[in-house]
């Protein structure tokens, strides 16, 4: 079966998993997910063993208060219930936090098995067992699900750039604006974070807001990231533009921002979306999040963005875990050095080749074949991870 | 982009970023929407680079998208390159 495509007014459409709670997955993973540091190298062991398993290790746990608290239960069903996991195996050493995520899990109705250190005799060797025949279960349970048709209505792209240079802001983040002018005219989604990368482009962010009160958010959320910085005695010139930035054009943090927002395409936005919470309505929406690419990645799938696209200048190679990540650069020396890394060539339109609207509809055919399961470089390589972001202190 | 080395992303940019790496005394062609201009470079200017395409002078904005990107630290005289070593951020600064 061969997708439709779509045209940039039809929004086209990718073979994808139905899930019981009406999300649509664009990959079946058996997750297997450490809820602490405690148990991460026997989800490792377990994963390991199992065939198609992803492995997500959380490292903190007990002694998180406050905001960290919120976000890391959450993280737990965010994770285990995201539309690419078929069937989820959660190992931990808390049984309290284990029977929460339990209660949330089940109302998915997505497969899963909870295992702690306590019912297994706080022996890990146990759990490894146990997590193992579990695991070996859920997979061959989900092994019989069959992709179906979906609209790319049912997408949510996350948006992100890293090690950048001139050719991001250039061509391959304008590149991504159209993606996400076309998602969002599908009836689908997209997400842009960083917000320090925001500085100096904020208003360009806030004068596209739906409302006074998200332009307003989008604005105190870049004060209090500058804030930050200058309270911390952090010369941003150094540490974002990074070094690597600096040495490939970039000369200061507005500069890098009126390139980072390039992204976000020309639709309305709809508001500003906390760390890892989900986006009410489809749309065009911001994340107020770090802009490390390793926790503004897992703030997306928090978020339940099924899609990563991710441009860089000079080469990036991390990935998400949970969703496939299509990275790809304009810049004619990285094309031609990163082969397996890059997925999508953008260099035709840098050196004027192809326009970018031609390469726009190349990139959105690659979005929707890697929807419906080509596999990208990261994931052949299985260089995903999920990095959670901390917030303050803990105990 | 064919043709052309530098693109100047608005009208009212003082500068453009190189397409190619360029050595000091070359003619650079900026494109700017559809119109074409030409300038000496004064200095090479490494691929992604910024040229100054007018002169600037000291503490004066620097602008690319139609935006301030930072402010110039020297007076800049067209045609040199542009970066940190004579403007910087004018966001986030710890001291005044």
């Amino acid at each position: 079966m061969t997708p439709d495509v779509g045209t940039v007014a039809g929004g086209g459409e990718f073979l994808g998993y139905r899930r019981a709670d009406g999300q649509v997955g664009v990959r079946n993973h058996l997750l297997v997910l450490s809820t602490g540091g405690l148990t991460g190298q026997t989800a490792r062991r377990i994963a390991a063993t199992l065939a198609g398993a992803v492995v997500v290790a959380l490292p903190h746990s007990a002694g998180l208060i406050g905001r960290d608290e919120k976000v890391h239960r959450a993280a737990i069903v965010s994770l285990a219930t995201h539309p690419n996991v078929g069937a989820a195996l959660l190992v931990g050493d808390n049984p309290v936090i284990m029977a929460q995520a339990a209660a949330a899990i089940e109302r998915s109705g997505r497969p899963f098995v909870g295992i702690t250190l306590d019912e297994c005799g706080h022996d890990a060797l146990t759990l490894t067992d146990r997590g193992i025949r579990a695991g070996a279960r859920l997979a061959r349970e989900i092994s019989a699900q069959r992709r179906t048709p979906a609209p790319a209505a049912d997408l949510g792209l996350g948006l992100e750039c890293g090690r950048s240079d001139p050719s991001s802001g250039l061509v391959a983040n304008p590149l991504l604006g159209l993606m996400a002018d076309w998602i969002v005219d599908a009836g689908g989604w997209a997400v842009i974070g960083e917000t320090l990368e925001w500085l100096g482009a904020e208003d360009l962010l806030a004068c596209r807001a739906r409302s006074g009160d998200a332009a307003e958010a989008i604005r105190q959320a870049v004060l209090k990231r500058e804030q930050v910085a200058v309270a911390a005695g952090v010369d941003l010139t150094g540490s974002n533009p990074s070094p690597t930035n600096i040495a490939s054009g970039l000369s200061s943090i507005e500069e890098k921002s009126l390139g980072n927002i390039a992204k976000s395409g020309h639709r309305p936005i709809e508001g500003l979306l906390e760390y890892g919470e989900k986006p009410a309505t489809p749309g065009l929406w911001t994340m107020d999040a770090s802009a490390y690419a390793p926790k503004s990645l897992t703030g997306f799938v928090l978020g339940g963005a099924q899609v990563l696209l991710f441009t860089t200048g000079v080469g990036n190679s991390y990935v998400s875990a949970l969703s496939p990540t299509i990275k790809l650069s304009a810049n004619p020396k990285t094309v031609a050095a990163l082969h397996q890394q890059l997925d999508f060539d953008a260099s035709p339109a840098f050196l004027g080749h192809r326009s970018l609207e031609h390469t726009g509809e190349d990139l959105r055919r690659c979005i929707l074949a890697v929807a419906s399961g080509e596999a990208t470089w990261g994931e052949i390589l299985k260089e995903g991870d999920e990095v959670l972001s901390r917030f303050g202190p803990a105990l | 982009m064919t043709g052309i080395d530098a693109i100047r992303l608005s009208p009212e940019d003082n500068v453009a970023t190189v397409l190619r790496a360029v050595a000091a005394g070359e003619t650079v062609r900026v494109r700017c929407g559809e119109a074409v201009t030409e300038l000496a470079a004064a200095q090479d200017i490494p691929l992604c680079h910024k040229i100054s395409l007018a002169p600037i002078p000291a503490r004066a904005a620097v602008t690319k998208y139609g935006q301030k990107i930072g402010e110039s630290l020297v007076p800049i005289q067209a045609g040199q390159h542009v970066h940190i070593h004579n403007m910087r951020s004018a966001r986030a600064r710890i001291t005044a």
